[in-house]
């Protein structure tokens, strides 16, 4: 490698690590907001990528510490190993996990077989809002992103949901210069959205450069991996000879398939998603 | 038309982040989704998405549907919410901002641009210049964006014709030159026809100037304010590990180990023990854009929402607050009326005791003088009295701290930049104008024209400019007039400093540090005309 080279690659490098060194700075400070403004706070961990590295940014927004508790919306339809490696992390690293679970639903005997719609409303919406509604929660922290689809764009970071769980994403308050509405009445409870800026991109080069632990079904078994992970009816994998992070950066680079593709919620039918989200979803 | 290759940038170049501006209709998602198409930033799916969805429809491909991504837009076709998209060109990535047009829509747009580096200004060629170009160009210029492209849209339309381009862009150029924005750059477009976006049009040989893709190539990222003075508003104060630790972000400046620091509004002072970004736990330093926690000498009393600065280097604690202010709430701002008051991490409540000035943003004339109330999309300037104090500086000094937001019912409603401050004496704030020794690298000396200030001056300087000034070296001033004059005096008279002036009709010319007046090399005293 020649001198100048050499140069222009430590240089790519330094640039990288203040470009996460921004994401994550605005994370810190939104959670920092957040914990300032709310008592009763939890945060919604879906043992994907994106909430374990928000996860991770919260650590160190607090020193080591994640001062509320985690959630984990559990339909009993995930896969086993993230059961583990949810399992496993909240022990090391010393968190308080709760977990919700619309058993009414289960015993009814809901699946996806029964409409996908009904099928994520009763066991996710429904479940995470029985869990708000008993626990009292006022602040929710969610690990979505705005280039994941065309809803979740339209977010605010400090986004107000009505007793109803309702999202009006038609009047949304304005959100200028890091001063983020806070002071809802008291019928609502707030989705606090820490990563809404970060890309699918920004996630995994962050996770390489902190060495942040993730499930291992995002790494390929020789001809597949999961790019997005969810429940096992509605979630297939894709193709994929990717074993290592620096081969999953190296692969989105060259993609051209969205991120969701093989979330089979989203595909449905037409404004499934936005239909999800005006009604609680994630 | 083919479909280019897709590319996904591998830049390490932060993205730059666009806002697209301009009056209902004037194309901006048509502009928007042109150059994700252009530059293979469309997802297949997505596209075979949209695609589908305009066949249904029986229309023609809608590149306005990429942003327009929520049920209900499709339906009325209007942007409704600010939407952020990527795509990149060979350069960098860039973060598209779509702002709506509509008016009712103006906290949207607002949102939008106030995270933004740059603006394109977009202006349909047959209507030309309408009330939301001007309207989005004031909002522009309050937000203190100074990088806009001019764009003229739909020239297909007009048959490409020059003399139409060249009228629309000399009115967008002289209203922008009004509310003080230059453009960067005139583009003659068609959005729907792809015409100068990513590829050279053959229909404009008449223009030589960059394509919409060059042009964002050639703008750069807003800096970071680490030139400016240090501040970092306390965002709350953690006692974990037998550890107090006040974080918050350095919104300016640089601050480092060792340093002594003082508080505001309350006063408080102490030194720097260690700077903690976990899981570091001991820094030398944090610069502007960093989230860290403070850990002091001594422990003192703090609240969330005070300013750590550098001792004598400190934001003024103002009580009342005169500024400029874009107000978005359908119930009218009115005098006498309080609100929440947001600047930096600090909260208090603010009264209005004056709207000094009812603005029409299109038009920039003064509707009224002492108005009752500012309606929603209205901007004025207004003085607001201060419930409790707050640390804050002027818009110019410090954009990060001298820009404010107004709450009503629990939500933003109005943004404001702060134009002056009153003290808690009920002192004017002073603008501070700080010497130091960067400014004697010139040998034949420096000039610093003061006449622009025509209030309250402090000076201040640093010991090596000190030491060389009382050593012989020079510098030139000109004041306004007796009171700038006298705060100059007063240092120069504290301070030992050796100065001579001479009065003129146009002002105070003053050389600091001479030896002698009136030398031979004395160029900068030699009166007005220079």
């Amino acid at each position: 490698m020649s001198k100048t080279e050499e140069k222009r690659l430590a240089q790519a490098e330094i640039d990288e690590s203040t470009y996460l060194d921004a994401l994550e700075n605005q994370t810190i400070y939104i959670f920092r907001e957040a914990y300032r403004r709310f008592e009763d706070l939890a945060m919604l961990w879906s043992i994907g990528k994106d909430s374990t590295a928000m996860l991770w940014v919260a650590r160190k927004a607090f020193f080591g510490h994640v001062p509320f508790p985690l959630v984990h919306i559990d339909t009993t339809k995930k896969h086993p190993v993230m059961i583990e490696f949810r399992d496993k992390i909240a022990k090391e690293w010393n968190l308080d996990l709760r977990t919700g679970t619309n058993e009414k639903a289960l015993a009814e005997g809901m699946g996806p077989e029964k409409g996908r719609f009904e099928c994520c409303t009763a066991l996710k919406t429904n479940a995470l809002q029985h869990l708000i509604d008993t626990q009292g929660y006022k602040g929710i922290f969610l690990g979505i992103r705005r280039d994941e689809e065309g809803s979740r764009a339209k977010e605010r970071v400090f986004s107000p949901r009505d007793r109803n769980f309702q999202w009006n994403f038609k009047d949304q308050p304005p959100e200028l210069w890091d001063q983020f509405n806070t002071a809802y009445g008291v019928d609502t409870h707030v989705r606090i959205h820490p990563i809404l800026h970060w890309t699918e991109m920004d996630i995994w080069r962050y996770i390489k450069r902190e060495r942040i632990p993730v499930c291992s079904l995002y790494f390929s078994n020789g001809t597949h991996r999961f790019r997005s992970l969810g429940c096992v009816p509605c979630n297939s994998p894709l193709e994929s000879t990717a074993t290592t992070v620096d081969e999953i950066v190296a692969e989105l680079a060259r993609t051209t398939t969205p991120e969701r593709a093989g979330r089979a919620q989203d595909h449905e039918k037409a404004y499934m998603m936005q239909k999800l989200r005006s009604l609680g979803y994630m | 038309m083919s479909t280019p290759a897709p590319q996904q940038t591998m830049s390490t170049e932060p993205a730059l982040r666009i806002v697209i501006v301009g009056h209902v209709d004037h194309g901006k998602s048509t502009l928007i989704g042109r150059l994700f198409y252009d530059t293979g930033a469309i997802p297949a799916e997505r596209y075979a998405e949209i695609e589908s969805t305009c066949r249904a429809q029986g229309r023609p491909f809608e590149f306005a549907y990429l942003m327009d991504a929520l049920q209900e837009e499709r339906e009325q076709n209007v942007t409704i919410e600010t939407t952020q998209t990527r795509f990149s060109s060979k350069r960098r990535g860039y973060l598209i901002i779509d702002a709506p047009g509509h008016k009712e829509f103006m906290k949207n747009m607002v949102t939008g641009a106030s995270e933004a580096d740059a603006a394109i200004l977009i202006v349909d060629g047959e209507e030309g210049v309408r009330e939301q170009t001007k309207r989005h160009a004031y909002v522009l210029a309050l937000l203190g964006i100074s990088q806009v492209i001019v764009t003229v849209n739909k020239l297909d339309r007009l048959d490409f014709d020059r003399v139409r381009y060249d009228q629309v862009t000399s009115d967008t150029v002289r209203f922008l030159h009004s509310i003080g924005l230059n453009a960067k750059f005139l583009i003659p477009i068609s959005a729907r026809a792809g015409d100068n976006i990513v590829n050279r049009s053959q229909n404009t040989d008449w223009y030589h100037g960059p394509t919409i893709l060059e042009a964002l190539d050639a703008l750069s990222p807003a800096a970071l304010d680490s030139k400016r003075p240090a501040r970092m508003p306390v965002q709350d104060v953690y006692k974990w590990d037998d550890t107090r630790r006040y974080v918050g972000r350095v919104e300016s400046g640089t601050i480092k180990r060792g340093d002594k620091v003082r508080f505001l509004p309350s006063g408080h002072v102490s030194q720097v023990r260690s700077i903690d970004r976990w899981p570091i736990s001991d820094l030398p330093l944090a610069t502007a854009g960093a989230c860290v926690g403070i850990i002091l000498e001594s422990e003192v009393y703090v609240e969330p929402g005070e300013v750590m600065a550098l001792l004598h280097h400190e934001p003024a604690a103002a009580v009342e607050v005169h500024g400029s202010l874009f107000w978005m709430g359908r119930k009218p701002l009115s005098v006498g009326t309080r609100y929440g008051f947001k600047i930096g991490t600090a909260d208090s409540v603010a009264e209005v005791v004056a709207i000094e000035e009812r603005i029409d943003p299109s038009t920039l004339e003064v509707r009224e003088r002492y108005a009752e109330r500012l309606k929603e999309s209205e901007v004025g300037r207004v003085i607001l009295r201060l419930e409790k104090p707050v640390a804050a500086d002027t818009f110019e000094v410090n954009p990060k701290l001298g820009r404010f937001v107004l709450v009503d019912e629990g939500v933003v409603r109005g943004g404001g930049i702060v134009r002056a401050l009153s003290l808690e004496d009920g002192a004017r704030a002073r603008r501070i104008i700080r010497l130091d020794e960067r400014l004697l690298v010139d040998p034949s000396g420096v000039l610093i024209d003061l006449r622009g200030e025509k209030g309250e001056l402090e000076i201040v300087a640093g010991d090596k400019f000190l030491e060389r000034t009382r050593a012989g070296e020079r510098i030139a001033l000109r004041f306004a007039g007796m009171r700038p004059f006298g705060a100059f005096v007063n240092w120069a008279y504290e301070n030992f400093v050796p100065f001579s002036f001479r009065r003129e009709k146009e002002g105070v010319w003053v050389s600091c540090g001479a030896p002698e007046f009136g030398s031979q090399s004395d160029q900068y005293l030699d009166g007005p005309g220079i």
